[in-house]
C-alpha cells in the first residue's frame, strides 16, 4: 500500500492553519480535539472552546486531574470561579510558573502552599518567599527537596532551620560547596555520608573523612575520584563487603589491586570486577570461570571482554550468561549466529535485537515463533522492510508495536497500522513524523478518545511551527 | 441447617491457594453449628484432587467427575447448576477469576438467584446475607444483599479472606457427572511466548522498573538485587518495548496483571494509567520516583521520593 493510494482515501483535507483546525474542532464538538487545540486558538475560538470544556462540572473536574491536560487549559481552569480546583491544578505536573503564581496570590491555604513548594515548576521568588516567611516544617521539607529550589532558598533553610532539613538539603543538586562544609560538620553520619556523596564535595573534607571508621561514611567516601591513593588501598581490605565492592568501581584502580579483587570471598566485590573495563587477559579468563553466574553475566556484558573468552560464556550453563554475550556490542557476528539458535528464546531475542546484525540473520530469527524475538526483530533497523510489511499484520500486539518503533520503518510500512485494533498504537502512529498529516487525519473520528488527543496535538504544534517546516515531509515524500 | 458451597479451582492438577481463602469465607458464612460447607471440585481427575483439599472448615469434599481433563465453563455451569439444585445452598463462593468469570453469571442468570462479583467481605444485616464489593473503579465499597433469592452466586476477591491453615478430614463424596458435555472442545493448548519464563500473575513479591532505569545496563542491576531478595523483575511497557525485558514481563493493560502479588516494589514507573491497572490492586505497593507528583504515589502505600539508583545502591550495600 503506497501513501499515495492511501492519500487518495481521505475524505476531506486536513486543516493547514490553526484558525482552520479550531474551527473545524468547534464544528465536530470533539472534547479531547478541543482540550488539544486550545493552546492555538484566538480569543473568540477560546471563548467558544471553553465554553465547551467548562461546560459541566464533571467535565471540569476530570480536565483539571487528567495526566495529558496541557498548561494553557490547566490555567484557564485555575481562573474558573465557584469551582475548588485549585488543589488539583497546583499538583498537576504540567502547571506552568504563572499559574503557579497566580493560585498562590489567591490563596493563604497552607496545603496549597505545600503543594506548591514540592511543584517543579514554581518560580525560583516564590520558593525564595516560601523559604523566607513559612514555617509549616512539612511544606518546608517539601521545598529543601525542590529540584527546582536554587542555592538561596537552601541556605536560608539552612540558616532559618539548623540541622532540620540538613539531610535533605545535603542531598540537593543545587547545594553550594562551603554549604556542604557546613552541613558536614554539623551532621550526624547520615548527613555527612550524604555531603561526601555529592558532585559538589569540598576535597578538604574527602581527606578529613577519609579517617572515619564509619562504614556508612566510607561507603559514600569510597566511590569519589579525588580519593587519595593511600586511602584506596587501605579500603580495599575493608572488612565491610560493600565498601570493597564499590571500590572495584574506580576508575584508574592499580591492576594489582583489581586482581586482588577478583580472588575477593564477596560474591558482589567479584561481580563489581568484572564489569571493569580495564581487565587483563588472565583476569577475564579467571572471571569466565567464576562460580557466580552473576559474575559471569557482567563479565559476559562487558564490551572489553574478548572473543575468546565471549565464546566461553556463549556456551555457559545459564541463558542468562548466553544472553549477556549476545548483547555485548562487541560480539561478533559468528557468535551471534550460533546464539541465535540457542534452545531458550529469551537469548534468541538477545540477538534480534543487536543492531550489528545482518539481514540474512533477521530473516532467519523472523521464521521464530517466541514474541519476544519477533518483536526484537520488528524493532530492529536491520530488518528488511519487506520483512517490516509482513510483521505488521502479525497476530501479536507486541510485535506489531515493535514495527512502530523501529527508527527504520517507512510510511508506506506504517500505513496500514493505523488501522491497527489496539488503540496504543494508533496514538503512537499519531504522534509519528515518519508519517503525513494527510495520512493522519483519518484517525481524527477514531472511537478512542486518546487517538484524537494525540492526533490534534500533533496538528496543533504543526500550525505552530513555521510553514516551510510543516511540508517538509510532503516535499521529501 | 444453611448450607455453604464452595468451589474450588485447580489447574494442572494444582488446588489454587485461593481456594484456601474461600474456605474462611464460607466458615463465616456459618450461623449455627450444624451449617454445612462444602466444597465441590469439578473435572476428570477428581478424586485425586480431593487429596489437597483435606482442610478444617470444610464438611463434605464433593469430588464432581467430568469427562473433562481442562477446565471448561460450560461444564462448570452445568455441574454447579445441578449442585445448588440438589444441595440447596444459601450461598455459592467462586473465585473471583477468569475461570469463575466464565459460568458464574450463566449460573446465576439461568437459575435466577442472587449476584455479585468481587466481594471482598461478608456479613449478616437482621437476617440478610450482605456482600461489600468495590465499586465506581474501587472509589466507594458497595454493599448489597438479595432479597427475594434463596442463594446468592458470588465470586470472591482475591488476597480478602486468610486462607485457611488448619487440616482436616472431611468427608468425600463422588458425584459422576460425566454425562455433562461442552459445547466446545480444546484441541491444544498454545503455551504463550516467554520462554518458559515465570509466570508474573501467580507470584507474591514483584519488583517492577520503569523509564525511571534509564539504559539497559541498568537493567541488569536491577535484575541482581531482584535474584537477590528473592523478588521477581517485572516492569512497564517500555522496558519490554526496548528488549530489556522479556514481554512476559510486563505489567498492564498491554501486559499481564499480577493477581496474585502482595508487595509491588515500583522502581521509577510513573504510574501510567495503563499500568496501573495491572497491579493497582496489590495491598502493599511500594513507590521510588524522583517526582513527588509521579501519580504511582496516588495509590502506594509507602512513598519514597528519591533516585531509584541511590536506592538500589543503598539495597545492596546492605545485602553485600
Amino acid at each position: 500500500m503506497s501513501p499515495q493510494r492511501f492519500l487518495s482515501k481521505s475524505e476531506s483535507l486536513v486543516p493547514m492553519t490553526a484558525q482552520a483546525l479550531v474551527a473545524h474542532v468547534l464544528e465536530s464538538g470533539d472534547f479531547y480535539a478541543a482540550v488539544a487545540v486550545h493552546g492555538i486558538a484566538d480569543a473568540r475560538q477560546r471563548q467558544r472552546l471553553e465554553e465547551r470544556l467548562f461546560g459541566s462540572r464533571r467535565d471540569v473536574l476530570m480536565l483539571a486531574r487528567w495526566e495529558h491536560t496541557p498548561a494553557n487549559v490547566l490555567d484557564a481552569l485555575s481562573r474558573l470561579e465557584h469551582m475548588p480546583l485549585a488543589g488539583r491544578v497546583v499538583k498537576h505536573r504540567n502547571t506552568e510558573g504563572s499559574t503557579l503564581k497566580h493560585q498562590f496570590s489567591q490563596s493563604d491555604d497552607p496545603a496549597l502552599t505545600g503543594l506548591l513548594a514540592l511543584h517543579a515548576n514554581t518560580p525560583a521568588p516564590l520558593l525564595l518567599q516560601i523559604a523566607m516567611g513559612d514555617h509549616d516544617q512539612v511544606v518546608l521539607k517539601g521545598l529543601a527537596r525542590n529540584p527546582s529550589a536554587q542555592p538561596e532558598v537552601l541556605r536560608l533553610l539552612a540558616q532559618r532551620f539548623p540541622r532540620r532539613f540538613d539531610k535533605e538539603i545535603a542531598s540537593h543538586a543545587a547545594v553550594p560547596a562551603d554549604l556542604l562544609s557546613t552541613l558536614y560538620h554539623r551532621g550526624d553520619k547520615f548527613v555527612r555520608a550524604a555531603v561526601l556523596a555529592h558532585k559538589q564535595v569540598p576535597e578538604a573534607l574527602l581527606l578529613q573523612a577519609a579517617k572515619s571508621t564509619e562504614t556508612l561514611i566510607l561507603r559514600s567516601l569510597v566511590k569519589h575520584p579525588l580519593l587519595p591513593a593511600a586511602t584506596v588501598d587501605a579500603l580495599s581490605q575493608h572488612k565491610d563487603n560493600a565498601i570493597r565492592a564499590a571500590l572495584a568501581t574506580r576508575v584508574g584502580l592499580p591492576l594489582a589491586l583489581s586482581a586482588r579483587l577478583a580472588l575477593d570471598d564477596s560474591d558482589s566485590v567479584r561481580r563489581a570486577v568484572a564489569c571493569r573495563a580495564d581487565l587483563s587477559p588472565a583476569l577475564m579468563q579467571m572471571l569466565a570461570e567464576d562460580r557466580d553466574p552473576w559474575v559471569r553475566q557482567w563479565l559476559g556484558r562487558n564490551p572489553v571482554v574478548g572473543k575468546h573468552v565471549l565464546q566461553k560464556l556463549a556456551l555457559d550453563i545459564h541463558e542468562d550468561v548466553r544472553r549477556a554475550v549476545a548483547r555485548n556490542p562487541n560480539c561478533p557476528i559468528t557468535l551471534l549466529e550460533k546464539l541465535a539458535s540457542d534452545h531458550r528464546s529469551w537469548v534468541r531475542a538477545a540477538v534480534a535485537y543487536q543492531p550489528n546484525v545482518t539481514s540474512c540473520l533477521m530473516a532467519s530469527l523472523a521464521r521464530d515463533s517466541a514474541v519476544d524475538v519477533l518483536s526484537g526483530v520488528a524493532a530492529n533497523p536491520h530488518t528488511a522492510p519487506a520483512l517490516l510489511k509482513r510483521l505488521v499484520f502479525s497476530d501479536e500486539l507486541d510485535v506489531r508495536r515493535g514495527v512502530i518503533l523501529n527508527p527504520a520503518a517507512g510510511p508506506d510500512v506504517l500505513l496500514p497500522l493505523l488501522q491497527d485494533p489496539y488503540y496504543l498504537h494508533r496514538v503512537m502512529l499519531a504522534s509519528s513524523p515518519k508519517l503525513s498529516d494527510q495520512d493522519k487525519w483519518q484517525l481524527r473520528d477514531d472511537p478512542d478518545a486518546r487517538v484524537r488527543f494525540a492526533l490534534f496535538q500533533w496538528l496543533a504544534a504543526r500550525a505552530l511551527r513555521p510553514v516551510a517546516d510543516r511540508y517538509f515531509y510532503r516535499r521529501k515524500a | 441447617m444453611n448450607t455453604i458451597l464452595v468451589v474450588a479451582e485447580h489447574r494442572r492438577g494444582e488446588v489454587r491457594p485461593v481456594t484456601l481463602e474461600l474456605i474462611t469465607a464460607a466458615q463465616q458464612l456459618k450461623t449455627a453449628a450444624d451449617d454445612r460447607v462444602l466444597l465441590a471440585i469439578i473435572g476428570q481427575e477428581v478424586e485425586l484432587l480431593a487429596s489437597q483439599l483435606q482442610w478444617a472448615g470444610v464438611d463434605e469434599i464433593i469430588a464432581c467427575k467430568t469427562n473433562s481433563a481442562e477446565f471448561e465453563p460450560e461444564l462448570a455451569e452445568q455441574a454447579v447448576s445441578a449442585l445448588i439444585v440438589s444441595r440447596k445452598p444459601i450461598a455459592v463462593l467462586l473465585p473471583h477469576s477468569v475461570d469463575s468469570l466464565g459460568y458464574a453469571t450463566a449460573v446465576a442468570v439461568k437459575g435466577c438467584y442472587g449476584y455479585a462479583t468481587d466481594v471482598f467481605k461478608l456479613a449478616y444485616d437482621g437476617g440478610a446475607l450482605v456482600a461489600t464489593r468495590g465499586g465506581y473503579n474501587q472509589k466507594v465499597n458497595v454493599e448489597v444483599d438479595f432479597p427475594g433469592h434463596a442463594c446468592a452466586v458470588m465470586t470472591i476477591r482475591g488476597g480478602a479472606f486468610k486462607p485457611v491453615e488448619a487440616a482436616a478430614a472431611p468427608l468425600l463424596t463422588v458425584d459422576d457427572r460425566s454425562e455433562l458435555s461442552g459445547r466446545s472442545r480444546p484441541l491444544e493448548f498454545i503455551e504463550q511466548g516467554g520462554g518458559g519464563d515465570i509466570d508474573i500473575t501467580t507470584v507474591e513479591f514483584i519488583m517492577s522498573i520503569g523509564r525511571g532505569i534509564g539504559e539497559e545496563a541498568n537493567v541488569e542491576d536491577f535484575r541482581e538485587l531482584a535474584d537477590n531478595i528473592d523478588a521477581t523483575l517485572c516492569c512497564s511497557r517500555p522496558i519490554a518495548d526496548a528488549g530489556w525485558l522479556p514481554k512476559s514481563r510486563q505489567v498492564g493493560q498491554s501486559g499481564k496483571v499480577v493477581s496474585a502479588c502482595k508487595l509491588y516494589v515500583a522502581m521509577g514507573i510513573s504510574g501510567s494509567i495503563q499500568h496501573m491497572a495491572g497491579m493497582k490492586h496489590v495491598s502493599t505497593i511500594v513507590a521510588v520516583n524522583t517526582d513527588p507528583g509521579a501519580s504511582i504515589f496516588t495509590i502506594a502505600k509507602y512513598g519514597i521520593v528519591a533516585d531509584i539508583f541511590e536506592i538500589q545502591d543503598e539495597l545492596q550495600a546492605q545485602l553485600a
